[in-house]
């Protein structure tokens, strides 16, 4: 153990995912001195393989009127202070011919008591509003959906983390819990890079591990009971829709689709999975002709739209601490002070709760470390915009063409990257032709983009550049953008042949989305990427 | 319109077949939705790179005999490869394409990630290392266009470096390149090469190179030379004062590109009919025959042929497609050698066999295809559509479509003088 990187923090937080990310930026803004560590990268976890739906809280409003409520609060926040990682879709609830019009009613009633602003459209207005909605719907209900943009909105929340002070570790994985008594003190971790072992201490230690938090607890001591529940999606090559559509009936398989970017996203399955799995994830075909026949349901035209990709999440559910079965499993937030639960001072388990929620879940884990530190200092997060969010007060027309004629000129990659970085993009160098050459034609990613995400952006290889900057998310899956993009990586390395097999993982990653769905033009474009990478290229699996 | 063969695909199965059929007098006709797997031509025709563990191969056609039997080499018989293999020089050369290599003993290139790769002919633009020898200098300067992304110089060094090579990367701007940089998806290989193929800008480019060079043995460049101009690269070879190796870049491969018009041409100015931009949509069979084919673009005018070449390629020419059923040949749904179920198609790591890439139409012992169970007697199969090899894994593509057609050529023709 290397001394020298003992360091004493007031608060570590174990993961990278949206929890950890927000409560680090919490803690931060209330002036602690903050580590979060990660094993992966940001939002590697649950946090990136879901919908991305910015859900109105609707889809729980007759379940879990607590949810919902949560919900519509949380997403009202986002809008504001994430407003560059949000898309104001709105979304729709069809009833189709096979379901009850009677849950409609009970439905509106449920949104209205969660706070939830939920209309009926009559059907042939639906129809116009969404038009590749399945045309039999007989009714529809309009309600404040959108979509939210998980890698970035964790990256904002990471970079203002570290905007207060905060310091953040990636690919540093925790090998143990440091305890003295009965107290927990510090990590013990593993450099994945440099495979050298560190610790740092600090006075409470958050697990935000999401379902991993289950193993992380082990290695304190404790036992939370967790449950791992897979859920799968299918990614569209193409927004097929427009707003957000639900199914209105009881939450089952398959009834959200969820436009964002260039794509849209059908899900989920709902599998219970044993733990011993939650790194193996793979869609089965089953799963996968579930999401295709269920998905058609809601939007006829996804039977002959290209399937992108296949990916799964785990969510981690918890049980009832009286409930060893599992049974009686909790959806909402769990915050469990293991002081006071398992006599285990200075480790706090912040769990469950969703992508929705995870500001709040931040507020509360934040609250809690501040009561332990006798820290007086209030939240902040609901107002505060994150980093590249722009602040829209007052907005009218008249404010907006202002705005547009006031704002200095945006070079083409400064443009190119809006959408994605929000008023952080002016970050990207400008005045340089050479730095708007686009090396993603898919997303118009420019070289510009990628070596400010280099530079900025905590990015450790080529598949953290593709979450900051959706290369080689498109339909294209990486087959020409790839390697430029890893040419660019290796002009800021210092060992090619690592970038050569950091290229190849990557490949290997993207077929691990696309060989569930290899058929049609996905499994044409398998062949070509093989024939580029391996047969002109060379490119081998490791050791290039 | 009446022919004696038409060919399906246009690519590089294709074009050999249907130029060996009019250089000995058929009246041919090419039936080719654009482009093919020429376009990501890395500069050389592999014969036989690897063997069935992925081991370089030094010998091919002593390897031939360990492929499995329904491998086309196989099918088609290595006794008769060996007569197939000195057609195949003339046939390039006499079309001007200028190939260097020998399929006794395969030699080396460089490739994109600066490791040697073992290959049989070369086209002329680049440099053929011996086996025995391997790279000769012991100090490269790698150039290359500035802001030109399809490039990776880094990667090139560093695999040189690994053989214990000094490789020293530089980069240079002319003012020439300047216009194409305006446009930010402009600055790649096809449009550096238009560039070059005016001319007016190599006197400047030589001088550069030799400044650039100056004290180093060789020259290592992107392969950017000579798209429509096939007088690009040897005026620069001349020009710069030391070897010239050229590396492939991330396509559109220009020396792909101009072989396939070098080869289109030969077609044409032997009197054949290139159907460009156009799919055959159906055939008319009668029995164990195919009578007639229809394309999109003629609409109710029927190709009427004595034979038929299938000449399509694999899954990304669209000459094989996969829906979540089955796999099938959407020209005239042949008999298609494939696994039943989807889960058996592909492999989970990327890097493994994929058992995709073996699938194809399935033919008899002389090559005729296989509808619903029926050989269809003038019906041939070439090219990467063929079932049985990985040529991906073998690096056996360019072979397998230049001697099947060539093979099935002949058939052809034997069988013309039957009748």
């Amino acid at each position: 153990m290397n001394k020298n990187n003992s360091q004493e923090y007031d608060v570590i937080i174990i993961g990278g995912g949206i929890t950890g990310a927000g409560t680090a930026r919490d803690c931060a803004m209330r002036g602690l001195k903050v580590l979060m560590v990660e094993r992966h990268d940001l939002a590697t976890g649950a946090t990136g393989r879901n919908h991305g739906l910015l859900h109105s809280g609707a889809r729980y409003a007759v379940t879990d009127p607590e949810s919902a409520s949560e919900c519509i609060k949380e997403n009202m926040i986002l809008r504001k202070i994430a407003n560059h990682c949000v898309d104001e879709t709105d979304g729709l609830f069809i009833s189709l011919p096979e379901d009850d019009l009677d849950f409609q009613t009970q439905f509106i009633r449920s949104c209205v008591e969660a706070g939830i602003p939920a209309e009926a459209i009559d059907p042939d207005l639906a129809r116009r509003m969404e038009p590749s909605a399945n045309p039999n719907l007989v009714g529809a209900v309009k309600v404040p959906d959108g979509s939210v943009d998980p890698f970035r909105l964790t990256l904002a929340n990471a970079l203002d983390a570290k905007i207060h002070g905060a310091k953040l570790l990636t690919q540093h994985e925790v090998m143990g819990i440091i305890k003295e008594q009965d107290r927990a003190v510090g990590v013990r971790l593993l450099d994945r890079h440099t495979k050298e072992e560190k610790t740092y201490y600090s006075k409470i230690l958050v697990n935000a591990g999401g379902i991993w938090g289950h193993h992380i607890a082990e290695l304190a001591g404790v036992k939370v009971n967790m449950f791992p529940a897979k859920g799968s999606l299918l990614i569209f090559g193409h927004r097929v829709n427009k707003l957000v559509i639900n199914r209105c009936r009881k939450p089952s398989n398959a009834d959200i689709l969820v436009p964002g970017d260039t794509i849209s996203v059908i899900g989920t399955t709902s599998d219970r999975i044993p733990y011993d799995q939650i790194d193996n994830m793979c869609v089965t075909p089953q799963e996968v002709d579930i999401l295709m026949s269920e998905g058609q349901k809601l939007a006829p035209s996804l039977a002959t739209t290209r399937i992108l990709r296949a990916y799964a999440g785990v969510r981690p559910l918890v049980a009832a601490d009286n409930d060893p079965t599992g049974r009686n499993i909790s959806r909402g937030i769990v915050l469990l002070d293991h002081e006071e639960r398992d006599g285990l001072a200075g480790f706090i388990t912040i769990t469950g709760g969703k992508l929705m929620t995870y500001r709040l879940m931040a507020e509360w884990a934040t609250d809690l470390v501040c009561k332990k530190l006798a820290i007086d200092q209030a939240c902040q997060t609901a107002e505060t915009l994150l980093p590249g969010a722009k602040k829209r007060d007052n907005f009218s027309l008249k404010n907006a063409t202002q705005a547009i004629y006031s704002e200095a000129p945006l070079s083409l990659a400064q443009k190119a990257a809006r959408h994605r970085h929000g008023s952080l993009s002016t970050k990207i160098k400008d005045k340089n032709e050479y730095e708007d050459s686009m090396i993603c034609e898919c997303e118009g990613v420019s070289v510009g983009e990628v070596n400010y995400a280099i530079e900025e952006l905590h990015v450790n290889n080529l598949v953290d550049l593709r979450r900051r900057t959706r290369l080689g998310m498109g339909t294209c899956q990486g087959e020409l953008c790839a390697c430029r993009g890893a040419a660019l990586l290796c002009a800021k390395s210092d060992n090619p042949n690592a970038v050569k097999d950091d290229l190849a993982d990557f490949l290997q990653e993207r077929w691990k989305g696309m060989y569930p769905v290899a058929w049609g033009e996905t499994i044409n474009e398998v062949e070509f990427t093989s024939w580029i990478y391996e047969g002109v290229y060379g490119l081998k699996p490791e050791k290039n | 319109m009446k022919f004696d063969t038409v060919i399906i695909g246009g690519g590089l199965a294709g074009l050999t077949c249907g130029i060996k059929l009019a250089e000995s007098g058929q009246k041919c006709a090419i039936v080719s939705s654009g482009q093919s797997a020429l376009h990501f031509f890395s500069g050389s025709f592999d014969l036989l790179s690897y063997d069935r563990k992925g081991a370089e191969v030094a010998y091919p056609l002593e390897e031939i005999n360990n492929l499995s039997d329904h491998h086309p080499y196989r099918r088609i018989g290595v006794n008769r490869i060996k007569e197939l293999l000195s057609q195949v020089a003339p046939l390039l050369e006499n079309a001007g394409l200028h190939f260097q290599g020998d399929a006794d003993m395969n030699h080396y290139v460089i490739n994109p990630m600066g490791k040697l790769k073992p290959t049989w002919l070369t086209i002329d633009d680049f440099s053929i290392f011996d086996p025995m020898i391997g790279i000769p200098w012991t100090k490269i300067a790698l150039l290359n266009i500035s802001g030109f992304l399809d490039f990776h110089t880094r990667f090139v060094a560093s695999g040189l470096a690994s053989s214990g090579i000094t490789v020293q990367v530089k980069y240079f701007a002319m003012d020439s390149f300047e216009k194409i940089r305006h446009n930010p998806s402009e600055m790649r290989s096809t449009n550096i090469a238009k560039i070059f193929d005016q001319e007016t800008v190599i006197d400047e480019f030589i001088q550069r190179v030799n400044e650039l060079s100056e004290g180093f043995e060789s020259v290592l460049l992107p392969a950017v030379f000579g798209l429509f101009n096939s007088t690009v690269v040897g005026k620069i070879k001349r020009g710069v004062n030391k070897p010239i190796c050229l590396v492939p870049v991330i396509p559109p491969s220009v020396p792909g590109i101009r072989s396939q018009i070098t080869l289109f041409k030969r077609f044409q100015a032997l009197g054949g009919k290139y159907f460009l931009g156009d799919s055959v949509e159906s055939g008319t069979f009668q029995e164990d025959k195919l009578l007639a084919v229809n394309t999109v673009n003629q609409g109710d005018i029927s190709l009427v042929a004595d034979s038929f070449v299938m000449a399509t390629g694999g899954f990304s020419s669209l000459g094989l497609v996969a829906s979540p059923e089955k796999i099938y040949d959407p020209v005239f749904d042949l008999d298609v050698i494939s696994h039943d179920k989807r889960v058996d198609w592909v492999d989970k790591n990327i890097f493994n066999k994929q058992p995709f890439m073996y699938y194809g139409v399935k033919t008899d012992a002389a090559f005729h295809a296989i509808k619903a169970g029926r050989a269809i007697k003038n019906l041939y199969v070439v090219g990467s559509i063929l079932s049985g090899a990985n040529s991906l894994k073998e690096g056996s593509g360019a072979g397998i479509s230049l001697l099947s057609a060539l093979h099935v050529s002949d058939c052809i023709m034997k069988a013309d003088s039957k009748e």
